[in-house]
């Protein structure tokens, strides 16, 4: 009742007060007219008693509810007044501050929608992702076998349902114009297990799900409106994928989705559960709902149990076990997101940094504009003003400029990040779920309201009582400077460099990581190089004759372009492809305890040109030959394959197989090249076998889906074309697949390192720049105070270089102790950065130094200006002053 | 030279209003002089502190205010002690006097 009251009828309440106020002034007077003083000395002598009538008001007013509020309305208008006043320092402000909110609402958008933001289905947080793991072949996670499936989730009692899937794309064509989808090939289950109900139609059933049914298919609200229109009878409708005809038997909501695979497509996996032959056939990813009740220590704990008791379950063969076949579960949210974490949290930490250089700036101009309000803070305390009074005066300019701070930082924050997402497509996982939610919102308002407060109280720390009855004797501010008012401003820009400095390290190493992976040597040559990919479906060419005559008879077409120097097909696209580890005999090689086991990480099918349309080097035989094609069954391995199984032996002229029956022929080992990056430039490369594609029916396996490259020295836009219409020429139902350069294909493996230093390397440009102007702003603070003591000083004869000295060294001190300090910081952050550098070490002396030295010139840089300002100084204005 | 007025010890301003106002309604200086008589000149009260007090009880419902006119027919703010003001006033002196109990026994010891 009372809060409305005051808040509402101010007035009242204010002339309340002012009677009250009155009527105790006059009966002091009558008091003292009786006491025998003249009714003048009577009013005098209560005036004295009465005290300071305004600060008693100021007093009362925040006694009562509400006044709070009301002061603080009152404090904001004459803040936004203020800053109206001096545009030139709240655009500077404003600008600092957006740029440190905004660095943060950045990184806290990212997070929030990528790490926070539960996946999109009920309960999520009970689903499990489960993946295997052969610690003596250095796989950390590894696909699981249908019969490995089968068997778990017969025996698992602490998952309530799980599910089997394997991903990949496929061509679908609708009418005359063939799409490349991303396709999931799922059990029944899945649908049970990610709890998910279709939009339209039907989800996929158990007896869809076995071999031999029908085929059918479930779409996704994405692809029914981009390819279908919205079609209201496309439940029924037959589409044909892969060649083959397909029943749409339902549609998914809008954003359903699988482990971040843009699924576009649902499709039986249709496992036969009677089929438990082919145990070492890895290929798929298991995800389960944990049951009503059971935990994922349980879950754990059990899997852990079965590890144990596979063997009494299966018999002989390949079966998983607790050493060298692991599996192991993490919650499926966890894997979604998985390594970029870490790195996540890195640029947290980058853009707090940024922040509190911002901070410390704004403290700074707020600090020296203290100085200018001191007699206005001198007189209003002398008026009666309390302290609470102007420290939440203080607070609420802070505030204000945090608030237009984080207005602008947020629009500057939501435009960057989505022109940087556009420009580093596939960089992090679940980028569709970055958005300015109220999480994103909260978190933005209480970083502004925190800095507000912060910055704001900055003046403060000179506001002593001393300050203020100095102030007003001093009449001007021609002193010289005050100590401990300066101390806190070069403590405040000594802070920011060190800050600046640890981010610019962090930059600095993540560059130096990006150029040492561009630089890395991938084993072949991209340059010059243009690739595409084409998948020649079942239906069409059924047979491995077909397609070895396709994709040969394509790539002598290509060979005709005027322009294509050289032609080849390849199976998988180096430099980052998924491993294929398969167990290969090596003819006279069993191994013993110790020794690697017989498997090959990477299996190559190329065409004959292939070493050389890609420039891989031979280290020694010979490569493959045209005669090949219909010669004796040849290899060709890389040198890590002959240092892991020969040693010092010669491979050449040695055997080796594919791990099958004993009928299986021989292949002949023919050349040793370089090894080629396959798993990831910042990987080393792993062992590698080539096969020649021509001999793939003799060999027995030809693939479906080919990696075409061809070399020329021609802009790589002019020859498209030419290679779109000679497919199309060959089969025009084939679309071509991810048409780019060689150049392209390296740069795209390597977008998230880049995505990483282009974020850190912006943050840290901010920072950079936030301490230049620190250190230029402390520095003509400190030239403008001293200019009498300059003043004198060139009066008694000090010359240029004396004072150009002054400056420079208090410019240095400060510069030196923050760098020192920065480098002590960063060091103590190093681990942290560990994981995120490839071939630098986070304490690496060449950065170190290197940033040391660009921070100091900095420094000495934003010295200048002032220091030119000093030399100029006029002895005699100065000296005479006001 | 008077001697200088004791300096209000914490919370005693609060009791000494309530005991000023437990005797009748009174303005504001009429509350400074009763504690400055009843005080025997010990505590001399402020407007400073005064006013912020009366304020403050008023909102905490112990004191209720309204205008009447002094005995030479000038209009000013009168305080009463409101019920829960009593209350307050009540449980004030009796935890006072366990302070002053309490204290007088801790000087007393040797």
């Amino acid at each position: 009742m009372s809060l409305l009251r005051n808040l509402f009828a101010r007035s009242s309440v204010e002339r309340d007060l002012d009677q009250e106020l009155r009527a105790f002034i006059d009966l002091l007077v009558e008091e003292k007219v009786k006491q025998g003083l003249s009714p003048a000395e009577a009013r005098r002598a209560a005036l004295v008693e009465a005290g300071a009538v305004e600060h008693l008001k100021d007093e009362v007013r925040d006694v009562r509810r509400g006044a709070v509020l009301e002061s603080t309305w009152q404090d904001v208008r004459y803040g936004l007044r203020l800053l109206a006043r001096s545009p030139g320092f709240a655009t500077l402000a404003v600008v600092t501050i957006a740029l440190g909110i905004g660095a943060n609402s950045a990184i806290f958008s990212v997070i929030n929608g990528v790490v926070r933001k539960p996946l999109a289905y009920p309960a999520p947080e009970r689903l499990m992702y489960i993946t295997s793991q052969f610690p003596t072949l250095n796989f950390s996670k590894f696909w699981v076998s249908p019969p490995e499936y089968f068997e778990f989730k017969e025996r698992t009692r602490t998952f309530s349902s799980v599910a089997a899937y394997s991903t990949g794309a496929m061509n679908l064509s609708e009418g005359e114009r063939p799409e490349r989808v991303n396709a999931a090939l799922v059990t029944a289950s899945m649908f049970d297990v990610l709890g998910v109900k279709p939009l339209r139609g039907q989800v996929i059933s158990a007896q869809q799900d076995l071999p031999n049914a029908d085929p059918v298919v479930v779409i996704s609200n994405e692809l029914w409106q981009s390819s279908f229109a919205g079609d209201p009878n496309i439940v029924g409708r037959q589409v044909r994928i892969q060649g083959r005809p397909n029943t749409v038997i339902g549609v998914m909501p809008s954003g359903f989705d699988l482990h971040d695979a843009k699924v576009q497509v649902w499709m039986p996996l249709a496992l036969d559960p009677a089929l438990r032959t082919n145990r070492g056939s890895h290929y798929l990813y298991l995800v389960g709902r944990l049951a009503p009740g059971a935990s994922q220590a349980g879950a754990t704990t059990e899997l852990e149990g079965m590890l144990r008791q596979w063997r009494e379950w299966v018999g002989t063969g390949h079966v998983p076990n607790d050493s060298t076949h692991r599996l192991q579960m993490a919650s499926l949210q966890d894997e979604v997101v998985g390594n970029v974490k870490g790195a996540l949290w890195v640029l947290q930490g980058a853009v707090l940094l940024v922040l509190l250089i911002a901070c410390a700036n704004v403290a700074n101009l707020l600090l020296a504009r203290a100085e200018s309000r001191h007699r206005e803070f001198a007189v209003r305390t002398a008026l009666g003003a309390g302290r609470t009074r102007i420290l939440r005066q203080f607070m609420v300019e802070g505030t204000v400029l945090s608030v237009f701070g984080a207005v602008l930082g947020l629009a500057l924050a939501w435009w960057g990040l989505k022109y940087l997402l556009a420009m580093n497509p596939d960089s992090i996982p679940r980028a569709a779920e970055i958005s300015l939610d109220p999480a994103v919102l909260l978190f933005t308002v209480g970083v502004a309201l925190t800095t507000g407060l912060v910055f704001g109280l900055a003046p403060l720390l000179h506001m002593g009582d001393q300050a203020v009855s100095q102030a007003i004797r001093d009449g001007s501010a021609r002193t010289t400077a005050t100590m401990g008012r300066n101390r806190v401003r070069r403590a405040l820009v000594t802070g920011e460099i060190a800050l600046a400095v640890m981010l610019v390290i962090g930059a600095g190493l993540l560059i130096r990581t990006f150029k040492n992976l561009t630089t890395v040597d991938s084993g072949f040559d991209s340059e010059g190089r243009l690739t595409f990919a084409l998948e020649l479906p079942r239906a069409t060419y059924q047979e491995g004759a077909q397609r070895e005559q396709f994709v040969s008879g394509l790539v002598s077409r290509l060979r005709e372009i005027p322009g294509v120097d050289r032609a080849a097909g390849m199976w998988g696209l180096p430099p980052a492809r998924p491993v294929s580890a398969n167990d290969t005999e090596f003819e006279g090689y069993t191994p013993k305890e110790g020794d690697p086991p017989a498997n090959v990480d990477y299996y190559q099918i190329a065409t004959v040109d292939y070493l050389k349309t890609m420039g891989i080097e031979l280290r020694d035989g010979r490569g493959f030959e045209p005669t090949d094609a219909t010669g004796a069954l040849s290899v060709v391995i890389n040198e890590a394959l002959a240092k892991r199984f020969y040693k010092d032996q010669n491979p050449i002229g040695r055997r080796v197989r594919p791990d099958g029956g004993p009928n299986d022929p021989w292949f002949t080992i023919v050349g040793v090249t370089r090894d080629v990056k396959q798993g990831g430039l910042e990987n080393p490369a792993g062992t590698e076998l080539y096969f020649v594609f021509e001999q793939g029916v003799r060999a027995g396996y030809v693939p479906d889906q080919m990696n075409l490259v061809v070399q020329t020295s021609r802009p790589a836009a002019s020859i498209m074309p030419a290679i779109r219409s000679t497919v199309a020429a060959m089969d025009p139902t084939l679309p071509i697949i991810q048409m780019r350069t060689m150049d392209a294909v390296v740069g795209d493996s390597l977008v998230r390192q880049r995505f990483l230093m282009q974020l850190l390397g912006i943050f840290a440009a901010v920072a950079l720049a936030l301490a230049a102007i620190g250190t230029y702003g402390i520095l003509a603070y400190m030239v403008n105070e001293r200019q009498r003591e300059i003043g004198i000083r060139m009066a008694l004869g000090a010359g240029t270089a004396q004072v150009v000295r002054m400056v420079l060294r208090q410019g240095v001190l400060i510069a030196a102790v923050g760098i020192v300090a920065g480098v002590v910081g960063a060091l103590g952050l190093a681990r942290f950065i560990r994981s995120l550098l490839y071939g630098v070490s986070p304490s690496d002396p060449v950065t170190f130094a290197a940033v040391s030295l660009v921070i100091a010139a900095v420094a000495i840089f934003a010295c200048l200006v002032p220091m030119r300002r000093a030399t100029r100084v006029d002895p005699l204005t100065s000296i005479r002053g006001d | 030279m008077a001697r200088p007025p004791a300096a209000l010890l914490q919370g005693t301003l609060d009791l000494l209003i309530l005991k000023a106002l437990n005797l009748g309604a009174l303005h504001g200086l009429g509350v400074s002089r009763r504690i400055e008589a009843i005080t025997r000149g010990t505590f001399l009260v402020k407007p400073g502190s005064l006013f912020p007090a009366l304020h403050r009880m008023e909102e905490a419902g112990w004191l209720a205010a309204s205008w009447g006119n002094s005995e030479n027919n000038r209009r000013a703010r009168y305080y009463k002690l409101t019920a829960a003001g009593r209350r307050q006033f009540e449980s004030e002196v009796s935890q006072w006097e366990r302070i002053a109990t309490a204290i007088a026994y801790a000087l007393q010891a040797t």
